[in-house]
């Protein structure tokens, strides 16, 4: 699914495979909001901000205490992933529930639930032995048929999974060849298929747990990982004790056994500035959501710490609609690519907390393909481009005019997923582009009007970033299939890429079972993606986490980016 | 009396039902599918099979109007349905979150009358200059925004005194900063008023009156004037009451403070329906009563009132 840094009020997002958006919105004029915030808390904050000494040198980790984690994400209306499938749900739900495989930093799959797996030459049969010594934190014994309830679970209508559902398309069946060894069978070879288990929405549940009513499980799941729901008030928090028979680290965990916290306290905080006043007085010990005011006065404090940690899958790029005037012709692409002046709109309105992006797909990606050179910016080049395709004439205003028809970018900007600066980024794009004659028309629209204008095909540029773990979002997001729109009216092609030789290098790529194949076919569909200037890459899919400098060992899961505390402890 | 009592009685019940339908018509007018709302959000690649899932078991299928008389019949017959979105029944849910948001309401209330009582009594006293002053805070309060102000509350009690938490905590502490902020706007408004009805007051025959039968100062004001003073402002509670649940979406988002406003605020943006109507028609409900009180109150406080 489509997902989305958070914003400041609350955070919608988009999640791997499902295009799941959870937000709240804020009131009737949230970008007045934010700038006032934004001047009371640069103003008053930072000249309130005081550095509480040096670092204390870290000692051996010792256990107990409780930590306070804020979200700044929309409360997730059941903490089972399985259902439906966003990414406030992934968030919370790796501290309880884990999956087969997961992804070290270097983009390789390794081992957790499953310790190996084989896949037969033909790539549908895959066969993975699980570890024959975990239980669930019910009692339940980890095997081959729990295995199997769960990718029934996700396959169930009833169960209303989006993400987890997407992601095992073409699987058709499984069977337990013994206690510790689960057959999947594909109806077509899924490159992906590994990449896909790592997600968090396809984690492994108890199927005691599962056989309870929805609304149980929703409330407390139950799973293998190192803490456990204790209890969910909802609007207020979520409690989760330690698992003390805990026994899974991923393989990249720091240490093993159960984990060092007692409990953590999860609250869900939507303000920006409430979240950050929490984590700096002390409230709170981490947070989410971290915007970039609140991140240049964290790193002038030495009681707060700071982690970046992008998201897997897409980049943060704005889509050019390829399917109709103006940008069906590639050269208006160009133009206004090269006529849009990024660099300086990132750098100045994120405060070199985020990294310009020139590629289709987030650093974190080892598949992603960079190509500064496409995206220079070039006003004079763009006028040519734009003179070449026929919009030669400029009415009054100093827009360009083809055939008595201004040269005009639709352009509908979710309140809820893009955050202030990247609101103003999109501004400031449009006042540059509008030196070379486009009239970029920028429309703030809550989230159910936003995805209206797109269902209605009511749009010429828009960002709608993606995350999945691996190089396969390609497909999902330039293949020309994606251009039919679910029974929702949800696509998610929203360049309206309709190459033949780009689905053919994205479907052979799906398709094949080699590591060095799969990655050249990935590179060439890129190059193709960016060369045909359908996307204006501009930074990867934020994600910031500020904490208190005595929280310990706190990192994120390589796979969807997703916070774990498994080796966090409180250094006090 | 009994030709009253009805009356009112069938005003409140057509109020609750123009309610209803006003918020039924509002939400479906907006676009997004209902079903995918239930299903995650506006977004959701939801497949067919979970959406048919979907619309059969809440009747998304049937005619706009069918959904609509279903809808009033359960209402009328005080069920407010199964929230789409969190999976729980909607009185429940809705009655849990009234308790921290009625305090909050209350408390807030209780504190701009203090306030608006202090500055309206110190300001008509303290000759020219105490008006001015007294008049332009009242003025600086009424305007000030709820989020500013909030926010203004967090960075100096919390950032820089250190001395109450930013966001909503378990004891007494964590209701500080709320409840300021709802009642210094409030305080402002209220003060406004009854600073003019009491210098009116203080103006009139029977204060005169009063002063002539040789009632001291303390005894003019506080006995005799205050109680025309008040009149406006009780009336005024009423409404005060409605604008203060409002201003309790925008605190409550802000301190992370469970409450019905922020219930409010997520059910819009999900579209759930069920959860925007039952939190309109509870806030509805409470409105009614708090009017019907402020008319209890003013007739307790104003005796000419009681033979109407």
């Amino acid at each position: 699914m489509p997902a989305r840094p958070a914003p400041h009020s609350s955070a919608p997002q988009r999640t791997a495979d499902s295009g799941l958006t959870k937000a709240t919105a804020r009131r009737r004029n949230p970008q007045a909001f934010a700038a006032l915030v934004g001047l009371v808390t640069v103003g008053l904050l930072a000249a309130g901000c005081t550095s509480t000494g040096g670092n204390e040198p870290v000692g051996e980790p010792t256990s107990g205490g409780t930590l306070t984690y804020a979200s700044g994400d929309a409360e997730p209306s059941c903490l089972d992933p399985h259902v439906g499938g966003n990414f406030p749900q992934a968030l919370i739900s790796a501290q309880y529930l884990e999956s087969l495989v997961s992804r070290n930093t270097e983009g390789q799959i390794t081992p957790w639930l499953a310790e190996s797996w084989t896949v037969s030459d033909d790539g549908l049969i895959w066969e993975f032995t699980l570890r024959d010594d975990v239980s669930f934190t019910d009692g339940t014994e980890l095997n081959a048929a729990a295995v199997q309830a769960n990718i029934a679970h996700l396959k169930d209508p009833t169960t209303l999974s989006s993400t987890g559902y997407l992601a095992l398309g073409k699987v058709t069946g499984t069977e337990a060849l013994s206690p510790t060894v689960v057959r999947f069978t594909l109806s077509e070879p899924d490159s992906a298929l590994l990449e896909s288990l790592s997600q968090p929405w396809l984690a492994i549940e108890s199927p005691t747990a599962l056989e309870r009513s929805q609304d149980e499980n929703c409330a407390s799941p139950v799973g293998t990982g190192p803490f456990i729901v204790e209890t969910w008030v909802k609007q207020n928090a979520v409690t989760l004790v330690r698992n003390d028979d805990y026994v899974s680290p991923p393989e990249d965990a720091g240490h093993t056994g159960p984990a060092y916290l007692d409990k953590i306290i999860w609250r869900f905080i939507p303000d920006s500035a409430s979240r950050y006043a929490a984590v700096q007085s002390g409230e709170v010990d981490v947070i989410d959501n971290a915007q970039p005011d609140t991140i240049v006065q964290a790193t002038q404090s030495d009681s707060i710490e700071h982690l970046d940690s992008p998201r897997p899958g897409s980049s943060n790029r704005i889509e050019l609609n390829s399917g109709q005037v103006p940008f069906n012709d590639v050269r208006v692409r160009e133009a206004f690519i090269r006529s849009a002046n990024v660099d300086d709109a990132v750098s100045s309105l994120f405060h070199s907390t985020a990294t310009r992006s020139f590629s289709a797909l987030s650093s974190v990606e080892s598949a992603a393909v960079s190509n500064a050179a496409l995206f220079d910016y070039d006003p004079a080049a763009a006028r040519e481009l734009l003179d070449a395709a026929g919009w030669t004439e400029t009415d009054a205003d100093g827009y360009r005019v083809r055939d008595g028809v201004r040269l005009t970018v639709m352009f509908p900007v979710s309140t809820n997923q893009s955050i202030p600066a990247e609101q103003s980024v999109f501004e400031q794009i449009q006042a540059t582009a509008k030196e070379t004659g486009f009239d970029v028309q920028l429309a703030p629209m809550d989230l159910s009007s936003w995805y209206a204008a797109l269902a209605s095909n009511d749009y010429d540029a828009v960002s709608a970033p993606y995350t999945k773990v691996g190089p396969d979002v390609l497909r999902i997001l330039y293949h020309s299939d994606s251009i039919v729109p679910a029974p929702s009216g949800y696509f998610a092609n929203l360049a309206q890429v309709d190459d033949p030789e780009i689905d053919d290098l994205l479907t052979a790529a799906s398709r094949t079972s080699d590591a060095a194949e799969r990655a050249s076919l990935y590179t060439d569909a890129q190059n193709r993606i960016l060369e045909g200037f359908y996307i204006l890459p501009l930074y990867d899919q934020q994600n910031h986490f500020l904490l208190r400098s005595d929280v310990v060992g706190f990192r994120t899961l390589p796979t969807v980016a997703v916070p774990t505390f498994y080796d966090a402890w409180l250094n006090r | 009396m009994l030709g009253r009592i009805a009356a009112r009685l069938a005003g409140a019940v057509f109020v609750l039902w123009a309610v209803a339908s006003v918020t039924f018509c509002a939400v479906r007018l907006v676009p997004g599918d209902p079903a995918q709302a239930v299903l995650g959000g506006p977004g959701s690649q939801a497949s067919p099979e979970a959406l048919a899932v979907v619309r059969a078991e809440y009747g998304f299928d049937q005619p706009v109007l069918v959904q609509y008389f279903a809808q009033l019949g359960r209402l009328a017959t005080g069920d407010l349905g199964q929230s789409y979105a969190l999976n729980t029944a909607v009185g429940p849910l809705v009655l849990s979150q009234l308790g921290g948001t009625l305090l909050l309401a209350v408390l807030a209330l209780a504190l701009a009358w203090v306030f608006a009582l202090a500055l309206a009594t110190w300001s008509t006293r303290g000759g020219k200059i105490a008006s001015s002053v007294g008049s332009g805070l009242e003025i600086v309060a009424a305007a000030l925004p709820h989020f500013w102000l909030a926010t203004s509350l967090i960075v100096v009690f919390s950032i820089w005194l250190g001395v109450l938490p930013p966001i909503s905590t378990d004891g007494v502490a964590g209701l500080v900063l709320p409840v300021l902020t709802l009642a210094v706007p409030l305080a402002g408004f209220l003060g406004q008023i009854m600073r003019e009805s009491l210098l009116v007051a203080l103006e009139s025959p029977f204060v005169l009156s009063a002063r002539a039968r040789g009632e001291s100062e303390r005894g003019v004001r506080w006995i005799h004037a205050l109680r025309h003073a008040s009149l406006p402002a009780i009336s005024l509670s009423g409404w005060a009451f409605g604008s203060l649940i409002s201003g309790a979406v925008v605190v409550e988002t802000i301190f992370a403070r469970p409450g019905l406003g922020r219930t409010l605020l997520n059910a819009v943006t999900l579209r759930d329906v069920p959860v925007v109507i039952g939190v309109v028609m509870i806030v509805a409900v409470t409105y009614i009563l708090m009017t019907l009180l402020t008319d209890i109150a003013s007739r307790l406080v104003d005796p000419r009132l009681r033979l109407i």
